[in-house]
Order: structure tokens, then C-alpha cells, then sequence
């Protein structure tokens, strides 16, 4: 009996190792073999050719530096809309909830292109929302905003704003309305109720939301591609380039791996800053 | 992570295994590449029959129960796969290459690419040369201008799809004065022009603003222009670079004029007469797209049929009429005069010599020119 109980664990873990294995380590390791051949496609050889990840730093820098750019100030919009979003539906919006949330998820129901391609008419020079921030004095009397970062930005936020949301409504959701009425008992402002009690206990939520935006809208080429121009295509869309235009396969996987690098430093350091328990939950740890 | 004991080392283990497995399954696969060389002929068998298999780009014939496919079926009892999976020259060479490298073409008996990429793929031995006995049709239909092109003087590998022209498209009441591609840098349209992101199209016709023949252009020529072309990017003057997809931009007014495609241009008119093309004033870019038959391609025989069935002048009038290129057969016009008076007047489907009289053919690049010219066009592109 304890001989079967020790291995069902292992029984459970099956699929998802296998599935881990199959489609996450094997093409990860294929890759990493890609990324250090050298020569054209046709005559690719290995080579231990470590050249081609110096490259990918030295050569595409500023299509890095400006991914982080467009994913950082994409999550920080999605934080400041979802939170107040999650919090109203959390616990204010009574028997409209579930109309809200699914208002949430609604857009998901039509693919990820045909929602970007649908930010090419809101953006279009002749569109009402640019005129208006033309009357506003956002956009200059003859510029544009399709095909500008901000346009790409704007995609970035509206495609990834319900991996905000959900996240923090789910932490939100959970959290004892007692408590607060608690703190308000003991003389808290609704101020300080919030900063101390509930911003607390939702944190995991916003940890999880951060991450679940900034890291695909990180390697994100849908946006750049469809809403941006020359000046704003980030490292996703160079990949792209590289695999299917170039042909050049080993810059390509070397690039995807710098990619992957990056971003895992700054999770890591992300994480570090707003503390693992916070992520896991206090239970957890 | 850390939680070390059994189960991490055994899954550790398991890892390395897979790993192992993985590597022993990509050095196989490295050994199995060799190199390329001549593609070899076709031969033919009999009476065409059995399946074929043709790869073309999208909306590049006319569909339907009537449609020219169907109706080579109804004629032949030949069984046409038609796949429109052809986008992008070089995509299309990515996702080919690794068969065609092992003499293999992925069951396609036929697929059409442009001149650049048909010469490429030849000089890599991808090709068959053609069995003329198998196409009289195009011996005897193919238009004068076509016929000895520079990359296949004798038309051994390739015959002509379809031809068209690379030049302006313009609002015309939105930019009326747009006549030259030398127009699109003046800074009243800044950020409302589009140029093609195809390198073989858009630095061509920016050499001619340069002064530079195309045709005779070397590669500081090539990235003399290119230069100039990252200048506009960089002050904004360049909107972005398309591929079809000018198409919306034009339609919307967010471009006021764009670098495109002849027969897009025929097809965007009819929907907005605002929208015309205009003969660059320093000339064209012309080029065709043609049919080759791949190493390895299956039932060539049924292949060179289709080839010889399109070239009826009859057949193609169909083809013509749906998709507004420039023709390569002889004959159609004198059809579309009685069927279609206004197309068979159109310059841009029948261009007169004095049309296209600056215009240049596409140009190619040697293949030591090839790398740097098209790094240094990426890097413009992915700015």
C-alpha cells in the first residue's frame, strides 16, 4: 500500500512532464544547437559559434531596449486600468459581476489578428479618437498615430489587459470583507484600510498579472507589426524577420534565447523586489 | 525548484536521456544534407493524366465552378490540387529549401515565383529544365517581350505566370501632383507614403530618383539608395513599408500614394475611382512570376499540360480578366476587345511599348552583392 501511494504522485506527473519534455526541453535544446551553428541555410554547420549571441546583443540593442520599453510601460498602463476595473467588479458591482467579467473575457472570443487589425480603423488618421486627441493637442494638427510606438503601445495594453485583470479580480475576490470592515473598526481610514489591508492581500494577483503581460507582450510581434512602423519594430518582430525572410536560423535561435535570457533577469530581479511570498501566496511558503 | 531528493534526480535523469535522444537525432539529420547540383529534365510520359499538385500565390486566378482550374479538370480528367501558398519569394524559398535540397519538392508538381527567386532556385540545381515538346502552346503564344529574358535567355526552366509593374499608386485627390517616386520624399506628404518592403521593388525605383540605371547599378548603388530610403524613415516621411496591404491604407487616406503593383492598382480603381496607378516619370520595375517545375515534383507531365493549357489564349482571357496583370500570352487581346472593350484599352494589362518605354527590367543581384544589400535592407526594415 505505501509502495503504490509513493508512486501515484510520480503516475500524475506524467502527462505533464511528457508534454514539458515533448514540446518545452527538446525544441528548447534543438534550438540551443541551432543557435551556435554557423553558415547559410543549405550548408548550416556546428560549430560551438558563440559569435552569433554577440551579435544578437551587438547588432539588435536598440529593438531590446525598446521591447522592455513598450512591454514596461504596457504592464504599468494595464496596472493602473485593471486595478481599479478589478476592484469595482470585486466589490462593487453586485449582481452585474458576472456581466462585467464576461465583458472581460469577451474579446477573446475573436482572434488575437482580427483584434489588432481592428486598432488600424480605431488609429486611422480620419478616426474619431484621433481627431479628438488632435482637438486635445495629444497628436500635432498634420501627425499621425498608426504606425507610431504609441500606437503599438495601445495595442499592447487593449491585447493584454484581461491577463491583467483576472489575476487581480481572483485575489480580490478572495479577500475577507471582514477584515476591512475590521480595520475600519479600529479607526483606519478607508485610505489606510486599502493601503494596509486590501492592496496587501491582493498582491499576488498583481504579481501574477504583471508577469502574465509583461513577459509575451515582451517578445509580442503582432502589435509592432500591424500598428507600428520602421522605427518601432521590437525583437519579436526581427526574430521573425530572421527566420522567415533572412533565412538566417542560427541568429534567429541565438536572438531567442538573448530574449528568453533577459526576460528572466528581469522577472527574477521583478520578483526579488515584490517578494516570492507575495507570489506564492502566504500559505504557501 | 531545489526540492532535490529521488524524484529530482530521477527526472534529471530521464532529461538527459531525452536530450541524448535528441542529440544523436540532430546529428543524423546534419549528415543527411548534401550539396546541391543540376536539377536535371523532364521527362514525359505518355498522356498527361492522374493528380497534380500546383502552388501559386493567393488570388492569383480566377476561382469557382467555372474557374479555370476546374475547367483544365473537365479537359484533361487531370485532378488539380491548387494550394495558394506562395506569400513571399524568400518565405516560400525557406519553407522549400530543406526538401528541395534532398531532391525532394513536398508533392509539388509546379509552383511560380518570381524571375529573381526562378534563377535563384536554378542556379542551386532546384529546377527541371522544361521539355518543349510538352508546351507548344507557350512556343507559339508567348509575347515577344518575354521570350528571352536575361536570367533564362531560352526559357529552358521557366514560362511566365503572370507579368505586372512596380510604380506609383495615387490618391488622386488627395496627392494629384505625385508623378515621380522622387514625389514621395517631398516633405508635403511626410508620413503619408508607403513603400513596398520587397528590396527588389522599392530601391530599384529609388535609384532612378538618384539618376542611377537600375540595370546597370552596382552595390553602392544599391546602398546608396538605401541610405536615402532610411533618411525618409527616420524624419518620418516614410509611413511604412507593405506588402498588399497598401491596399488599406490608400483606401482609408491614412497614405495619400504608395509604391505598388500594377494589377492591384486596376482592381482598387474599380472599387474607388480616387485611386489610380501612374507611370513613375523615370520608369517601372517589370517583372514576371513564373511557373518552374521543381526537382522531385511528381507527374511532370500533368504539369507541363497545365503550362500548355493556360497558354490558350482562350483559357487565359479568364485568368486576365480576373486578376489584371499583364498578360504573357499573344491573343488575348483581340479576345477582351470583343468581351471587354475598356480592359483590352487598359495600359496596364496591354502596356504599349511607348508605355513602359523607361522602364526597366527587375533587377538581380549577384550573389556577392545578395548579403549585404539585403542585411543592410533588414536593418532598414526592423529599424
Amino acid at each position: 500500500m505505501a509502495e503504490r501511494r509513493r508512486i501515484v504522485p510520480y503516475f500524475l506527473l506524467g502527462p505533464g512532464t511528457i508534454w514539458l519534455l515533448l514540446f518545452f526541453v527538446v525544441p528548447l535544446f534543438y534550438m540551443g544547437y541551432l543557435s551556435l551553428e554557423s553558415g547559410v541555410v543549405g550548408s548550416l554547420s556546428f560549430s560551438w559559434n558563440w559569435g552569433n549571441y554577440s551579435d544578437a546583443l551587438s547588432l539588435y540593442d536598440t529593438q531590446f531596449a525598446r521591447s522592455f520599453l513598450y512591454s514596461g510601460v504596457a504592464t504599468l498602463i494595464c496596472l493602473l486600468v485593471a486595478y481599479p476595473l478589478a476592484y469595482t467588479i470585486a466589490f462593487r458591482a453586485g449582481r452585474w459581476r458576472n456581466a462585467l467579467l464576461f465583458a472581460v473575457v469577451a474579446p477573446f472570443f475573436t482572434t488575437y489578428l482580427i483584434r489588432t487589425l481592428a486598432w488600424q480603423t480605431i488609429l486611422s488618421d480620419q478616426s474619431p479618437a484621433v481627431g479628438v486627441l488632435r482637438f486635445v493637442g495629444l497628436v500635432p494638427e498634420n501627425g499621425h498615430v498608426l504606425a507610431t510606438g504609441g500606437a503599438v503601445i495601445a495595442g499592447l495594453v487593449y491585447n493584454f489587459l484581461p491577463f491583467m485583470i483576472l489575476p487581480i479580480y481572483a485575489s480580490l475576490e478572495q479577500i475577507d470583507e471582514r477584515l476591512i470592515e475590521a480595520a475600519k473598526d479600529l479607526y483606519a481610514s478607508s485610505r489606510a484600510a486599502f493601503v494596509r489591508v486590501t492592496l496587501p492581500l491582493s498582491a499576488p494577483g498583481i504579481v501574477a498579472g504583471t508577469l502574465l503581460t509583461f513577459i509575451p507582450a515582451t517578445g509580442d510581434y503582432v502589435n509592432a507589426q500591424f500598428l507600428g512602423s520602421a522605427g518601432n519594430q521590437m525583437i519579436g518582430n526581427v526574430i521573425q524577420s530572421l527566420y522567415k525572410t533572412q533565412l538566417d536560423y542560427p541568429a534567429a535561435a541565438a536572438l531567442s534565447f538573448v530574449l528568453m535570457a533577459l526576460i528572466m533577469v528581469v522577472v527574477l530581479i521583478y520578483i526579488r523586489f515584490a517578494g516570492s511570498e507575495a507570489l506564492m501566496g502566504e500559505d504557501t511558503l | 525548484m531545489g526540492s532535490g531528493g529521488a524524484m529530482g534526480r530521477r527526472a534529471l535523469g530521464a532529461l538527459a536521456a531525452a536530450v541524448a535522444v535528441m542529440a544523436l537525432a540532430v546529428g543524423l539529420a546534419a549528415c543527411g544534407s548534401g550539396g546541391g547540383g543540376e536539377g536535371g529534365a523532364v521527362k514525359l510520359e505518355g498522356e498527361p493524366s492522374g493528380n497534380v499538385t500546383i502552388s501559386n500565390w493567393p488570388l492569383y486566378i480566377d476561382p469557382g465552378k467555372n474557374g479555370t482550374v476546374k475547367e483544365f479538370e473537365k479537359a484533361t480528367g487531370i485532378d488539380v490540387k491548387y494550394i495558394e501558398d506562395v506569400n513571399d519569394n524568400a518565405e516560400f524559398f525557406g519553407k522549400m529549401q530543406p526538401l528541395l535540397e534532398q531532391g525532394e519538392s513536398g508533392g509539388r508538381s509546379l509552383f511560380v515565383v518570381t524571375d529573381w527567386m526562378a534563377k535563384k532556385m536554378d542556379d542551386l540545381g532546384y529546377l527541371q529544365s522544361l521539355d518543349k515538346a510538352g508546351i507548344p502552346n507557350v512556343e507559339k503564344n508567348l509575347v515577344a517581350s518575354l521570350q528571352h529574358p536575361g536570367f533564362d535567355p531560352n526559357r529552358e526552366f521557366s514560362v511566365p505566370w503572370q507579368s505586372g509593374m512596380g510604380g506609383l499608386i495615387v490618391r488622386t485627390d488627395l496627392a494629384p501632383e505625385v508623378r515621380s517616386i522622387c514625389d514621395l520624399f517631398d516633405p508635403k506628404y511626410k508620413g503619408k507614403v508607403d513603400f513596398l518592403s520587397e528590396l527588389r521593388e522599392t530601391v530599384p525605383l529609388v535609384m532612378t530618383c538618384e539618376g542611377t540605371n537600375p540595370e546597370e547599378a552596382t552595390e553602392e548603388d544599391w546602398m546608396k539608395a538605401i541610405e536615402k530610403i532610411k533618411g525618409a524613415v527616420e524624419s518620418g516621411q516614410i509611413r511604412r513599408f507593405t506588402g498588399n496591404d497598401y491596399a488599406r491604407d490608400l483606401t482609408s487616406g491614412d497614405a495619400v500614394a504608395a509604391i505598388g503593383w500594377s494589377g492591384d492598382a486596376v482592381q482598387l480603381q474599380a472599387d474607388n475611382p480616387n485611386i489610380e496607378f501612374r507611370m513613375p516619370e523615370l520608369g517601372c520595375s517589370l517583372w514576371s512570376d513564373n511557373m518552374v517545375i521543381p526537382v522531385g515534383a511528381p507527374n511532370p507531365t500533368a504539369a507541363e499540360a497545365w503550362m500548355n493549357y493556360v497558354y490558350v489564349p482562350q483559357n487565359q482571357a479568364k485568368i486576365a480578366e480576373y486578376v489584371n496583370y499583364v498578360t504573357p500570352v499573344e491573343g488575348v487581346k483581340r479576345i477582351f476587345e470583343k468581351s471587354e472593350p475598356e480592359l483590352a484599352e487598359s495600359d496596364l494589362i496591354f502596356p504599349s511599348a511607348e508605355f513602359t518605354k523607361k522602364c526597366f527590367t527587375q533587377a538581380q543581384l549577384s550573389e556577392e552583392e545578395e548579403q549585404p544589400v539585403t542585411q543592410a535592407w533588414n536593418a532598414v526594415l526592423n529599424g
